[in-house]
């Protein structure tokens, strides 16, 4: 082995072996069994991955005939229910991902892509402030559930970020506080559900831990979104 | 439909699909088939095959969208990398790699040009990637490119490029880590 092979350690080459698929038999199968049990070399096979898909991009595209997608459906089991994705974190990790019109996009193409449409459509919200996006919001009309999901928000170090309703008449409501680590559902009462209509608003101000004394937004409100319907 | 609205509408198909949506999993079939079609075509050579591939890939998927990480990978990487390897694994149960011509280094530069289909993919990552491959010497850039889109391991590589099986896996280590260096830049 040369020098310049020596600048990598054996387990990323290992990786690169991997993802390259060069390797056969027992070594593959090793191989896939390492990267199967340890999540440090199962992340170098992934760097590996992202390194060389782009070569795929000189592989054209050939139309599938149509009855392999009723072979694949006719192997999957029998529907769950389809409000999962609600509490998947993995959708929200998405969506907060996903920037502007595209996060809006994002859950139209939920709805319009997806099984069934919800008996109400759901408002979303962006709520931002000073050019940054602090959290995502959607609100299901059908359960009154309101889910907050950080995006770039950045914990305070003394002070708790909390969720306004604001409806038309300018009055805050308290919705309930919110985290920066992880989403939170929120139940929303139905007397407040029906003041989301209109030019309603979500805003988040930073309170005392366990929410403002009063009633009423104490601290600074750092970022507010218009609740739109999809 | 460009890159970035393909790739969130992948993504948030993704994410419902471990809640047992079945929608999802045909949204997502209905952006990517295509192209992982192709993909198990170029490595399995034969239609039928390509297609029982095809559907492992999205059972596949069905299972484990769960462990699918928006903010680690891109989502046609990852879908990239199942078929890849469910096309390789198909491969290797069968004697050997269906390509198997003789590779001269100097066939590569001409392959070199291939036009890119850049609708579904990142034309940035793919323009980066390109110029480090083209940085390797032609006999190095050959033998990935057999591994990649051939499918072939090390041992018929070696006998694709008539080279002791030794050399081959210096050739493609040695690729691998100046593509990485590159890459890196």
């Amino acid at each position: 082995m040369s020098d310049e092979t020596a600048q990598l350690p054996e387990d990323d080459l290992l990786a690169a072996e991997l993802a390259l698929g060069v390797l056969a038999g027992a070594e593959r199968a090793a191989a896939e069994s390492r990267a199967a049990r340890e999540p440090s070399f199962s992340a170098m096979v992934a760097s590996w991955q992202e390194r060389l898909a782009p070569w795929a991009a000189e592989i054209s595209e050939v139309p599938v005939p149509p009855h392999i997608w009723e072979r694949i459906a006719a192997t999957l089991p029998a529907e769950k229910q389809n409000s999962g994705w609600w509490y998947s974190l993995a959708f929200w990790r998405g969506l907060s991902l996903a920037t502007g019109a595209l996060a809006a996009a994002c859950i139209g193409a939920l709805i319009y892509l997806g099984n069934a449409p919800p008996t109400l459509s759901p408002l979303t919200a962006s709520i931002d402030g000073e050019g940054r996006r602090h959290f995502v919001a959607t609100v299901d009309m059908t359960t009154h559930n309101v889910a907050v999901m950080p995006a770039s928000y950045f914990p305070d170090a003394t002070r708790e970020p909390e969720l306004w309703l604001i409806p038309a008449d300018g009055k805050p409501h308290p919705l309930g506080m919110l985290r920066a680590d992880r989403a939170v559902i929120i139940k929303m009462p139905a007397d407040l559900a029906a003041l989301t209509v209109g030019n309603a608003v979500l805003a988040v101000s930073l309170e005392p831990p366990g929410g403002s004394p009063t009633g009423q937004p104490t601290g600074p409100v750092i970022a507010t979104g218009k609740l739109t319907s999809l | 439909m460009d890159f970035d609205t393909n790739r969130t509408l992948i993504v948030a198909a993704l994410a419902r699909i471990p809640a047992g949506d079945k929608a999802a999993l045909q949204t997502v079939y209905r952006l990517t088939s295509a192209k992982l079609f192709g993909v198990c075509l170029r490595i399995l050579g034969e239609p039928s095959e390509a297609e029982d591939v095809l559907q492992e890939v999205y059972v596949t998927v069905w299972r484990k969208a769960a462990d699918f990480d928006a903010g680690r990978a891109s989502p046609l990487t990852w879908l990239i990398a199942i078929a890849r390897n469910r096309a390789i694994d198909r491969l290797r149960a069968s004697k050997q790699s269906r390509r198997m011509a003789p590779i001269e280094a100097a066939d590569d530069l001409a392959d070199s040009g291939t036009r890119a289909d850049i609708a579904i993919e990142n034309a940035q990552d793919y323009a980066k990637l390109h110029g480090c491959l083209d940085g390797l010497e032609g006999r190095e850039s050959a033998a990935l490119r057999g591994a990649f889109f051939d499918g072939n391991t090390y041992e018929e590589l070696a006998i694709r490029m008539n080279v002791p099986l030794g050399t081959m896996k210096s050739w493609i280590r040695r690729a691998m880590i100046k593509l990485k260096g590159c890459l890196e830049q």
